[in-house]
């Protein structure tokens, strides 16, 4: 069976990336495992890992077509619209906004029943790629620059990644810093997750909002406690007890693992390495 | 009224703590109000040293639906049409799952009996307090398990802008990343303060976020914080910075007394002396450009 396991945080900058591809090369040394990037607005994991990665496929979202020669200009498509994205000017055809467009198809449901103006296309709204380097495989996904489609860029590699986990022993999912709609679908059907953080009060502000959301998805979840000694390791330890959950990992701040970062290289890290041990003893 | 946004792409570089010293260094000149982006993890009141706020209420930027269960029938009809999949069968009962619902009404439309009920969201807290400093911060937090980022910083913008008929700047600390909460802060910034690092991560996030500012034309200067980490790479990305007229507007040593002065909720520029300096010239430039 495949184990999922995430790798989230709240705030931006405490390690996420760094621990995730770690932890998947040391996992990889017995294990057949998938590290997906999920941090589709800046995906890093293919510069730590030194992969050059190849394209799979564009992703696309479902917009609204307007055939104007049987629009009645009964303005329903706008009316419909929970986006705003389709306006009606006087005595016009529609106005489209693509950028604004969800794709939920609500304004063509409406017209089938009336006209039969609107008919089904596509926006691209990023792509997803692949590559392997330490023996770990990684499905890295990019939403296009300017578009705010980051979570429709996360479900559609999430689901990829579901017709294809059935090979792989570990899923190791490297989520993006806060906990808005694309942490939310990179999280959603972990079975495990660890949630990254710093000993400032910062870390303790933003840690205290993902164990939240962690607990309302029921995701079960340990904290890493990075750079633990730089900062005040009180405040994680408040929140740590406020959310019923443990600090499972204290990393102190090392020299060698600032350098390999800095040179984006895949940190090898005892700590790291005594995590693999601990998922694999968890996931038996 | 001009408004500048601290950006980075990638988190955890620096944006709030430079926010906040920057945001004291304009305030001793002019009239300035704060206002946190990053709705996701809000942390900018935190760096101004504040922990109680004048006032906080709920706000709600959208609806979600739900199911009548005294009417529905179970026919379906809304799982299969629902665009976001967030319709299911739950011990033999359709049951819509609250976060993944991006309020459409899809379901609503197509519900034979009018068994689906829309309801606003309380997604978000927005307040604001008066810094020591004498300036108001503003912010939201997203609540666990809600949407709608983006409008929510919308609605934070424009209740920092309503604040105050004579505010000369606002100072926004934005979020990580280049999505919908990025973009809302950014849409009418006058200006854009970036701040990088020398990692070769941090780095391409930074190229990510420029693309992102050409497509909305926003004028920029760089920070490059920590700048010993990688001195080597700090070259490369002086370079970088020269050949696409990107004007560096600072640079700031890896130094452990900015976590100190984070744990002590103060901004750098008051915590640590030294770097007062450094701030007020870089409030100075921005001062020139806004």
């Amino acid at each position: 069976m495949v184990s999922v396991v995430s790798i989230t945080g709240g705030k931006g900058g405490t390690g996420k990336s760094t621990i995730a591809t770690s932890l998947a090369t040391y996992l990889a040394k017995n294990n057949r495992v998938l590290l997906v990037d999920l941090d589709v607005e800046c995906p890093d994991d293919h510069y730590i890992l030194n992969i050059d990665l190849k394209k799979i496929d564009d992703i696309f979202q479902m917009v609204p077509k307007f055939d104007n020669s049987k629009c009645i200009k009964c303005g329903k498509c706008a009316e419909v619209c929970s986006e705003n994205a389709i306006v009606l000017p006087k005595n016009n055809f529609p106005l489209f906004f693509p950028e604004q467009c969800i794709g939920c198809k609500a304004c063509l449901l409406v017209c089938n029943k009336i006209a039969g103006a609107i008919s089904e296309g596509k926006k691209k709204i990023g792509f997803f790629s692949k590559g392997s380097n330490y023996g770990v495989d990684l499905i890295a996904g990019f939403v296009s620059v300017g578009k705010e489609e980051s979570s429709p860029v996360v479900k559609h590699v999430k689901k990829y990644v579901e017709s294809i986990k059935k090979n792989y022993d570990y899923v190791i999912i490297d989520t993006a810093a806060g906990m808005h709609c694309t942490v939310i679908h990179a999280l959603e059907k972990s079975d495990f997750a660890f949630a990254v953080t710093e000993p400032t009060p910062f870390g303790a502000h933003d840690l205290g909002k993902i164990g939240e959301l962690l607990n309302e998805l029921k995701i079960p979840f340990e904290i890493v406690l990075n750079r633990s000694d730089v900062g005040d390791k009180k405040l994680i330890e408040k929140i740590a007890e406020k959310l019923g959950s443990e600090i499972t990992s204290k990393i102190p701040y090392s020299p060698s693992i600032a350098k390999a970062y800095a040179k984006g290289e895949v940190v090898k890290d005892e700590h790291i390495r005594k995590l693999a041990q601990r998922i694999e003893a968890k996931m038996k | 009224m001009k408004k500048f946004v601290v950006l980075s792409g990638k988190g955890g570089v620096g944006k709030t703590s430079i926010a906040s010293s920057i945001a004291v260094e304009l305030s001793k000149k002019h009239k300035i109000v704060a206002v946190d982006c990053d709705v996701d993890a809000s942390n900018l009141p935190l760096s101004l040293g504040l922990t109680k706020f004048e006032k906080k209420e709920k706000i709600s930027t959208g609806v979600r639906a739900k199911i009548v269960s005294s009417k529905c029938v179970n026919c379906g009809i809304c799982a299969e049409n629902c665009p976001f999949n967030a319709i299911s069968l739950k011990n033999g009962k359709y049951f819509i799952t609250p976060y993944l619902c991006e309020g459409c009404k899809v379901c609503s439309l197509v519900c034979p009996k009018a068994a689906i009920e829309l309801y606003e969201v309380k997604n978000a807290e927005v307040g604001y307090g008066k810094t020591k400093f004498g300036f108001n911060v503003f912010f939201a937090q997203l609540f666990a398990g809600e949407t709608g980022s983006g409008k929510v910083v919308d609605y934070v913008k424009s209740l920092a802008e309503k604040s105050s008929f004579n505010t000369e700047i606002i100072v926004m600390d934005g979020a990580a990343g280049i999505g919908c909460p990025v973009i809302a802060s950014i849409r009418d910034a006058d200006y854009a303060l970036l701040i990088t690092e020398p990692s070769p991560t941090a780095f391409s996030d930074l190229k990510r976020l420029l693309k992102l500012l050409d497509f909305f034309k926003i004028p920029r200067a760089l920070i490059i914080n920590k700048y010993t980490l990688d001195e080597n790479f700090t070259e490369k990305i002086e370079k970088f910075a020269e050949k696409n007229k990107i004007k560096i507007v600072g640079k700031i040593p890896y130094d452990r007394q900015f976590v100190t002065a984070a744990v002590n909720l103060t901004p750098p520029t008051i915590y640590i002396p030294k770097y007062s300096h450094l701030f007020e010239n870089i409030s100075r430039f921005l001062e020139g450009k806004l």
